[in-house]
């Protein structure tokens, strides 16, 4: 029965964060944190392989001490177990530090026939964690990946690509990186929610996982977020007739330019 | 225990939930709070006043770790006419000494700590689970269930607020009529903190409370503005009957009352970060279901439809917690669920609730006057306008021009019998 391993990330709500119109400045102080979008896919995909063929699932995260907040809402999504590196060094890592601090506790639990993650996370889309994490631990990846069936260790695996479908098949162990397509994830169960409070977590300190400073290090620097906003003019047309208004409307329009 | 069967289950995790679940589990109960919002306070739109003796009644001191906001030292009513506004304010440091009377509070915040609160009490907290029934054996309420799954507990507390889905299922009591809420819509303005407290003279860590009237176009209502740290809660609340014949839509009113120069002076500069509608029950004393309890059940809180406004006091939240906590005490004073009816029944006088409701009683009658929405607050407005106006042409005699006024807005019939109404009605 197949071993499995969810990567997932805690990424804030894009829906909470606010720009600030001034300077375009993020506002995510009242963010709440989710599970990213697309790895909920990889997620509710794990769980379906068990619940068809028995098995189990573990979910692993690196993240900034927030990441803990996750841990009942990820347990509830199937996980038996979930692990998790809480540092702030990852705030700022890029893809390559990221892949190589999954890539590193995913050989210290070892074992796993699939490694499934998202797409790309749903704040940074970088799209990386995937293809690196193979590279890393030398798996063959199989990216966008739009339907998949496993049987022993032969994975089948639908590709999409921009104008044609690839059909794959992998011995295991693999990489696979799932797109938002391939399912659509459920709305965990009240016995599930309630579940996820009994179900363990596991703590794995980056310091035990033996990288070195200089792999910690992103090399891609993240200089600025700024938000994008459409300007507008706000102009509010106040008279007390509705044919006024509407008439200062179309002059206005006009002198924008439109006809 | 087993896994799916509980002592007590709550659900809804608002104030009285959260009161309920939290004195239960502190008292050793086995207790499971469901909440259908991903997190407590999720579901609840922006802020309000909570009277802090309830916080004190639950645990005293409890308020010291609650996020409040503001504690109100000012005390505001204010009658908007046309362009010009009337504002009455009364300042009493006393209200801010010792256990401050009131806080202005921000709901998704207080919510997410409360169940906090529960939790640490060994409660489980299940949120993002919707309730959508009840399990019900040999005539009695045993249970709950969500989607196709459900758990056992000896009492279920329905905590579900005021259109208590709970309550209908259990036959208690049929939906929500239209005449018996106010809906409520509002909004959070965000400003820095520093200018809420210039604009509103307060001093840091002080607030300010207003309810204002002429603002609804005639609807039946009136509005509310909080100070809370670094922002504006400001709401109106209306007669959905009335609002739905006006013609004008609701949230149009509500823009027009923003843009009212004399709140924009307010609010001006904030950005708008929250805005929602939500129904309130409105018929106060009366308007209570006459069964609050079935074997295995009670209703709480809003569900129970306990609420006080007498125009000048919105009540809801305090109700909500002093409730809960009745039923708390009232399941672990009973030996058997059947018992716990009647004592939730005993506890809600003990506790004062049902007296201080009946207090206020017929208060319902001086809204039901059309009047108290647009003549009389225009009637004030332009009296003073009158007594203020100075323009170098001869002014009518005091007198005379001001029974003018009076007589262009009500006529001394209905003034009389508006007068001997709210009279009854006190
Ligand atoms: C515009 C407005 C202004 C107000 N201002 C004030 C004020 O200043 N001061 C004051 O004291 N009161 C005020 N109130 C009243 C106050 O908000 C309520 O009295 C109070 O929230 C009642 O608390 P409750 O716990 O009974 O219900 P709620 O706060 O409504 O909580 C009910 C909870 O149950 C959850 N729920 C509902 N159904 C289900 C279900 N089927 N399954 C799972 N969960 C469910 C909801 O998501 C919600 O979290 C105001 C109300 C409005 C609308």
């Amino acid at each position: 029965m197949p071993n499995l391993l969810v990567c997932y990330k805690w990424t804030l709500d894009e829906q909470d964060i606010k720009i600030n119109p001034a300077d375009l400045s993020l506002d995510s102080s009242r963010a709440k944190g989710k599970i990213s979008d697309f790895d909920r896919m990889a997620l509710e995909e794990a769980a379906q392989i068990v619940e068809k063929q028995g098995g189990a699932v573990d979910a692993l995260s690196y993240g900034t001490p927030a990441v803990k907040q996750s841990l009942k809402d990820v347990l509830s999504r199937g996980p038996n177990k979930v692990y998790y590196i809480a540092d702030a060094s990852a705030e700022i890592a890029d893809g390559a530090v990221t892949a190589k601090v999954l890539a590193a506790a995913a050989r210290k639990l070892g074992g796993y026939d699939l490694i499934l993650v998202g797409e790309g996370s749903s704040d940074a889309f970088n799209q990386q964690t995937g293809p690196r994490l193979a590279a890393l631990l030398g798996l063959p990846c199989v990216s966008f990946v739009a339907k998949m069936t496993l049987e022993g260790n032969t994975l089948t695996a639908t590709r999409k690509l921009a104008d044609c479908t690839e059909q794959v098949t992998v011995t295991t162990p693999a990489v696979v990186q799932v797109l938002s397509e391939i399912n659509k994830p459920r709305i965990p169960s009240m016995k599930q929610v309630l579940g996820a409070s009994k179900k363990p977590s596991g703590e794995i300190k980056l310091a035990d996982l033996g990288l070195s400073p200089q792999e910690l290090a992103p090399k891609a620097v993240r200089k600025s977020v700024k938000g994008f906003v459409m300007s507008r003019k706000n102009v509010i047309y106040k008279e007390s007739n509705a044919e006024a208004n509407v008439q200062k409307l179309v002059a206005s329009l006009a002198a924008e330019g439109l006809r | 225990m087993s896994d799916d069967k509980f002592d007590v289950i709550v659900v809804g995790g608002g104030p009285a939930g959260c009161a309920c679940a939290y004195t239960l589990a502190k008292q050793g109960k086995s207790v499971l709070l469901l909440e259908r919002g991903n997190s407590a306070g999720s579901k609840n739109v922006s802020g309000g006043r909570l009277y802090t003796y309830a916080l004190e009644l639950v645990e005293p001191g409890m308020y010291q770790r609650a996020p409040l906001q503001r504690k109100i030292v000012r005390e505001q009513i204010m009658m908007l006419g046309e362009g010009s506004a009337m504002t009455l304010d009364y300042v009493d440091y006393g209200f801010g000494e010792e256990v401050p009377q009131s806080y202005s509070v921000v709901r998704a915040s207080l919510d997410e700590w409360f169940a906090a609160e529960v939790e640490a009490q060994g409660a489980m907290v299940g949120a993002g689970i919707l309730v959508d029934g009840l399990v019900e054996k040999g005539g009695k309420i045993v249970g709950i269930r969500a989607g196709e799954e459900e758990m056992y507990a000896d009492v279920v507390v329905a905590a579900d607020g005021v259109n208590s889905l709970l309550g209908q299922k259990a036959g208690l009591f049929p939906d929500v009529k239209q005449h018996a809420v106010g809906i409520g819509v509002k909004e959070t303005i965000e400003l820095p903190d520093e200018v809420i407290s210039q604009r509103f003279a307060l001093k840091a860590g002080e607030g300010a409370a207003r309810v204002a009237l002429g603002c609804t176009e005639g609807i039946s209502g009136g509005a509310f503005l909080y100070t809370n740290q670094g922002s504006i809660s400001l709401g109106i609340v209306f007669n959905p009957e009335q609002a739905a014949k006006h013609g004008r839509q609701i949230q149009d009113i509500f823009q027009d009352f923003k843009t009212h120069p004399a709140i924009l002076a307010l609010i001006e500069g904030g950005t708008s970060v929250e805005y929602g509608a939500h129904l309130v029950p409105e018929m106060g004393f009366h308007g209570i279901p006459q069964r609050l309890h079935r074997e295995g059940m009670l209703v709480v809180g809003d569900a129970a439809q306990f609420g006080i406004n007498t125009g000048l006091i919105i009540r809801g939240m305090d109700l909500a917690i002093v409730s809960g906590l009745a039923a708390a005490r009232a399941i672990l004073a009973s030996s058997s669920p059947a018992e716990a009816g009647p004592l939730y029944m005993r506890q809600l006088e003990e506790l004062l609730l049902l007296p201080n409701m009946k207090v206020y009683a017929n208060f319902h009658n001086i809204f039901a006057m059309p009047r108290v929405f647009q003549q009389y607050p225009q009637l004030a407005n332009q009296a003073l306008q009158f007594l203020f106006r100075v323009d170098g042409k001869v002014p009518e005699p005091m007198a005379k021009g001001l029974l003018r006024i009076l007589k262009s807005n009500v006529s001394f019939g209905q003034l009389a019998a508006d007068g001997w109404k709210a009279y009854r009605s006190l």
